[in-house]
């Protein structure tokens, strides 16, 4: 009995600086941990599979009566909005072309261009304390560790283990997951405000010729573009733009400040129920400069988790903070967390994962 | 050498990691899907308190340790932290019932669902203090409170399921 008791309080010792030490291996980022966790994969997953269909009629049965009045609800009020998307669709579409044109055409990355794979949600989290939900493909459809994943509305988070055929995904929600995002800001500065020209003053584009003057006294050459009846060094406009031209009217003319600006600042998870935040915003920015319901976008980067411009949702609250701190967001994310059935995960390793 | 490996698969702690493997899938499968309030009930943390309400302080600690560490295996936290978590589950469950020379069993009942419930407390302060912050929230005592009634309802079930893992069989050669 004694040395039983002994053999255990050994066991106990040895098993707590394990912990301990899969602990502070797991934190440091080391790929051990995971090898350790796709080997007891193989054993678990087939008995994990078997008990997969044993429970389902009883998790069926808990659906059923939990959920059927708000199914009914949902279906009906889904119906109503499919209705009137379908003719927005087709608009969106159209500019999402465009876009996507318009990026190639200028040499900026587009998430068209990222091959993805389309998973299927099996599971969620079975802690209270980790918002994780699991995929049906794995290593073998080329996911891999830190790879963002989408739904159709937008962002919903980023692969966190990998197994042969499935893999955990750790939703936006959170409170691990941090991922710098832009902010579309509205411009602090005021916009141009030209007087009313008179109508003979003002020129009229005939045509477009472009030149190429190259100095010989300088090192390098510039490109001019000349407008015929434009002289350089004065702003004017031709008539058939100016609204009311010679009638006395104002123009406002956007010059490039006031176009959007993009404030960019990390996004953080707060759990579930509880909206995530963007900090680190610059201090210089005025909480008054940003829009309740203004988009939120990845930032992108070369050491960002996500490549750019994914739509994650809108901002909220905006939460200004005394002194040097900026202002704090609340953001409502576009993509409904509570319910995620297919996703898309982009084949798309930051370079901070590579090597998990 | 194969006499011994037969004996380490019929003994009691091999039957432990199949009843916990299998308790594991149960956790993942149907508490997953099974939320009251969006709480899951943590059947891990019930069979742990179980195991350490019906045996002594090292049992229930080491069954804690090995049950956490197959949990950790699923889970996408940090490996070794619902071994510590389990591990002083099951050592607390034995300590609560060390006082009561022949407890009734609804003593024990009530027992591992405190016990159980404090699990879900535990787990948020040890995630912060290895620097997992954000989840010490008014929340985890809806956790708590639905791992509490949860294990009101499934422990008695489980108590002949532990001790019939973790019974010694004296056979031949020991």
């Amino acid at each position: 009995m004694a040395r039983t008791r002994t053999t255990l309080t050994r066991a106990i010792i040895l098993l707590a600086l394990a912990a301990v030490f899969f602990i502070t291996l797991d934190l440091s980022g080391s790929s051990s941990t995971s090898n350790l966790r796709r080997a007891f994969d193989t054993i678990f997953a087939p008995v994990e599979g078997v008990a997969r269909v044993v429970t389902r009629p009883v998790s069926n049965a808990w659906k059923a009566i939990r959920d059927y009045d708000d199914v009914i609800d949902e279906n009906d009020r889904l119906k109503e909005q499919v209705a009137l998307q379908e003719g927005a669709a087709v608009a969106a579409a159209a500019s999402v072309r465009l876009s996507q044109e318009l990026l190639a055409l200028n040499g900026l990355p587009t998430l068209a261009g990222i091959n993805s794979v389309t998973a299927q949600v099996i599971g969620d989290t079975p802690t209270n304390f980790s918002q994780t939900v699991e995929i049906n493909q794995g290593a073998n459809s080329g996911i891999k560790v830190g790879m963002p994943v989408l739904n159709a509305a937008g962002l919903i988070g980023k692969v966190t283990e990998v197994f042969a055929d499935r893999a955990l995904v750790m939703l936006i929600s959170d409170p691990d997951y941090a991922l710098s995002v832009k902010v579309v800001t509205k411009s602090s500065r005021t916009p141009v405000t030209l007087p009313p020209l008179p109508t003979e003053d003002a020129p009229t584009v005939d045509s477009v010729i472009e030149t190429t003057d190259t100095s010989s006294t300088s090192s390098t050459s510039s490109t001019t573009t000349t407008i015929l009846g434009f002289t350089p060094g004065t702003t004017t406009i031709p008539p058939e733009v100016v609204a009311g031209a010679g009638g006395g009217s104002n123009i406002t003319v956007p010059v490039a400040s006031q176009l959007a600006v993009r404030e960019t600042g990390i996004l953080e998870g707060r759990g579930p129920g509880t909206r995530p935040i963007v900090r680190f915003l610059d201090a210089s920015t005025r909480a008054s400069a940003i829009e309740v319901g203004a988009p939120i976008v990845s930032a992108g980067g070369s050491r960002s988790l996500a490549p750019p411009d994914i739509v994650i949702g809108v901002v909220s609250r905006v939460v200004e903070r005394l002194g040097t701190a900026g202002p704090v967001l609340e953001i409502d994310l576009v993509a409904d967390l509570s319910s995620l059935s297919f996703l898309r995960v982009l084949l798309y390793q930051p370079i901070t994962e590579t090597g998990k | 050498m194969f006499e011994r490996v037969l004996r380490a698969v019929a003994s009691r702690w091999f039957r432990l990691v199949l009843v916990v493997l299998i308790a594991l899938s149960v956790q993942t499968t149907l508490f997953t899907e099974v939320r009251p309030f969006g709480f899951a009930i943590q059947l891990i943390a019930i069979f742990v308190a179980v195991v350490g309400s019906t045996h002594d302080v090292q049992t229930g600690a080491v069954v804690g340790l090995i049950s956490g560490f197959m949990y950790d295996a699923v889970l996408a936290t940090p490996l070794g932290i619902s071994a510590l978590v389990l591990g002083a589950l099951g050592a607390i469950a034995a300590l609560v019932m060390q006082p009561f020379r022949e407890p009734t069993w609804w003593l024990r009942v009530i027992a591992v669902s405190v016990v159980a419930a404090f699990g879900e407390i535990l787990m948020p302060i040890v995630k912060s203090v290895v620097g997992l912050s954000g989840w010490l929230d008014v929340r985890i005592l809806g956790a708590a409170a639905v791992t509490f009634v949860g294990a009101l309802v499934v422990s008695s079930a489980l108590i002949p399921v532990s001790r019939w893992t973790l019974q010694e069989r004296v056979g031949r050669g020991d």
